[in-house]
């Protein structure tokens, strides 16, 4: 109920506040543009809520989501070299991110294998290592190629207020609506995430096809955040927190942690983003305020549940 | 009826080869021990025979049905599995841990039916967590958590049971507890695998026992065959003190005196 409630009060705020007041005789233009925002909203906070969820359940650890993996900063990585390169309004964009995601989880992979096992703890250190190594290539092909810094901070720390433009709008839904139907898909195999959750072991000797469950969420997850972080650039904290939020409310089934961490994640990013609009003149980097939330919250979990 | 048949078995890690054909014929309702030093394959052994590991060369048939051709989803209908010890990242619900012994059941998006929930209770009741069903498993103490994965096991209703060492971190009330519900197991006609560090907990519970060293089997016999301060000395390399159960007879080891 309070998630749903958070929900809907964001996004109320998120229509009607913000730069340009509201006045109801000539909001025709800024009310879609606001609306565009907060679908956009919806979509990232959710999708990072739901991947953040699923890859903390697959690898048993509380401390992993999208941005710890180096699945985050490797789909800005991607979308850096095609907005550079021209392509940013394209079909290429969300392709770059895709497989800059990919490329960040087969390198995070590789990092932290070790024989045929794969140490969670490693994984975790190798994630934030190449997470590092991303975000620094993001800053340095764009002051590369004579941008402005500003860019590339937004590119790594997120904002809701991407330039749509008609060329561009027809890719913005197309990556959304695949975004959506990948967080259906990891919702459907919550049972199957709740179990190898347990253990790899266990999970086997249950019936569930490990390997192919590790390989399909890596993918499914890397593409989701891709398709989101290219038109978003990579929010920090959403993903990690979000599910720990809605597990103390209903309990660690993935069945109500996946579509709670949708509503919340989306719910809390909004409202992240009417804070932004309201409270600064010239707009903050989303991962600013996320991290702010996120930071204490953060530090409470390490002293109470690992 | 053959249980288990495992036929010139190969397995190995990495590129060492560690079992060098094993052959082992286990009959339906049979409780086999299976002892050894530590390194000698037991766990392993185990692990093949539940289709966690993969056999190189050779056959696992469960049921008279080669492993290799049932989806995991069959074995685990056929064959349950009872680990050392269990760790829950999130604050599961004792009977939540349970019902996920109905997975091989469902399917993918397939939610318990009352039946399913009917099967958990029943497993619940008879190793004697159902009063603790809404409990955490985190705060359950560990004979009470190890029962609870017994339930999960049964929950699976398999043919055959997988014991890892799972009895080796309970005291002793907690271990006859399980041993107690296992030999009901075994009277209702259930395959049961019991690897055990424990030799005389071993020699006293099941049937037969199979002694390994160093991926051979060394011998597979009743108790009173195996536990012999002869085959002891020769796999553990120490010269064991050797006695007798007074009550039923069976051999029991000791330490020795220093």
């Amino acid at each position: 109920m309070g998630i749903v409630f958070v929900f809907l009060s964001a996004s109320v705020l998120a229509v009607f506040t913000g730069p340009g007041g509201f006045s109801l005789n000539e909001a025709g233009d800024l009310l879609v543009f606001r609306v565009l925002r907060l679908v956009i909203g919806i979509c990232a906070g959710g999708v990072l809520g739901v991947v953040g969820g699923a890859l903390q359940g697959l690898l048993s650890n509380p401390l992993v989501d999208p941005w710890t993996l180096g699945v985050a900063s490797g789909a800005a990585f991607g979308a850096t070299l095609a907005i550079v390169s021209g392509m940013g309004s394209s079909v290429v964009l969300p392709i770059a991110g895709f497989i800059g995601a990919l490329l960040a989880i087969g390198l995070v992979y590789l990092f932290a294998r070790n024989g045929g096992v794969l140490p969670v703890t490693r994984l975790v250190l190798a994630g934030v290592v190449v997470s590092f190594l991303f975000s620094s290539l993001v800053m340095l092909v764009i002051v590369l190629s004579r941008r402005t810094i500003g860019e590339a901070v937004y590119l790594m720390m997120g904002s809701l207020g991407v330039v749509v433009t008609k060329s561009s709008v027809r890719m913005l839904v197309g990556s959304l609506f695949l975004a959506l139907v990948g967080c259906g898909w990891l919702i459907f195999h919550a049972r199957e995430l709740d179990i190898i959750s347990f253990n790899e072991e266990v999970a086997l000797s249950l019936g569930v096809d490990t390997p192919r469950l590790t390989r399909t969420v890596f993918l499914v997850g890397s593409l989701v955040v891709a398709m989101v972080v290219v038109w978003t650039g990579a929010i920090g904290f959403i993903g990690l927190i979000v599910p720990h939020l809605v597990r103390m409310i209903f309990g660690p089934r993935h069945s109500l942690v996946l579509p709670g961490s949708f509503l919340l994640g989306a719910g809390l990013l909004i409202m992240a983003d009417v804070a932004v609009r309201n409270l600064t003149p010239s707009g903050l980097p989303l991962s600013v305020v996320t991290a702010l939330i996120g930071v204490p919250f953060f530090i409470y979990l390490l002293r109470t549940k690992v | 009826m053959s249980a288990i048949s495992i036929r010139e078995l190969v397995f190995g890690y990495r590129q060492r080869v560690f079992f060098e054909k094993i052959d082992l014929e286990v009959e339906s309702g049979e409780f086999l021990g299976i002892i050894g030093p530590n390194g000698s394959g037991k766990s392993t052994l185990l692990r093949l025979v539940g289709g966690i590991l993969r056999v190189w060369k050779g056959e696992v048939r469960l049921l008279m049905r080669p492993i290799h051709q049932l989806t995991r989803r069959e074995v685990a209908r056929i064959v349950a599995f009872v680990p050392q010890e269990s760790s829950f990242a999130f604050e599961w619900k004792v009977s939540d841990v349970v019902l996920m012994g109905r997975n091989p059941f469902l399917k993918v998006w397939e939610q318990p039916s009352v039946n399913d929930w009917r099967i958990v209770e029943a497993a619940m009741i008879q190793t004697g967590v159902y009063e603790l069903r809404d409990e955490s498993i985190n705060e359950v103490s560990a004979g009470e958590r190890q029962r609870v994965i017994l339930a999960r096991a049964l929950v699976q209703q398999p043919e055959i049971l997988l014991l890892d060492e799972a009895t080796s971190h309970l005291d002793m009330f907690h271990r006859v507890e399980i041993l107690q519900i296992l030999s009901c197991l075994r009277a209702q006609g259930k395959t049961i695998l019991f690897v055990s560090h424990d030799l005389n907990e071993a020699a006293v519970s099941c049937s037969r026992i199979l002694l390994l060293s160093q991926g051979r089997i060394v011998a597979c016999d009743t108790p009173a065959k195996v536990i012999t301060a002869e085959l002891i000395e020769r796999c553990y390399g120490i010269a064991p003190v050797m006695t007798t159960h007074p009550l039923n007879r069976l051999p029991q080891v000791l330490f020795p005196a220093f």
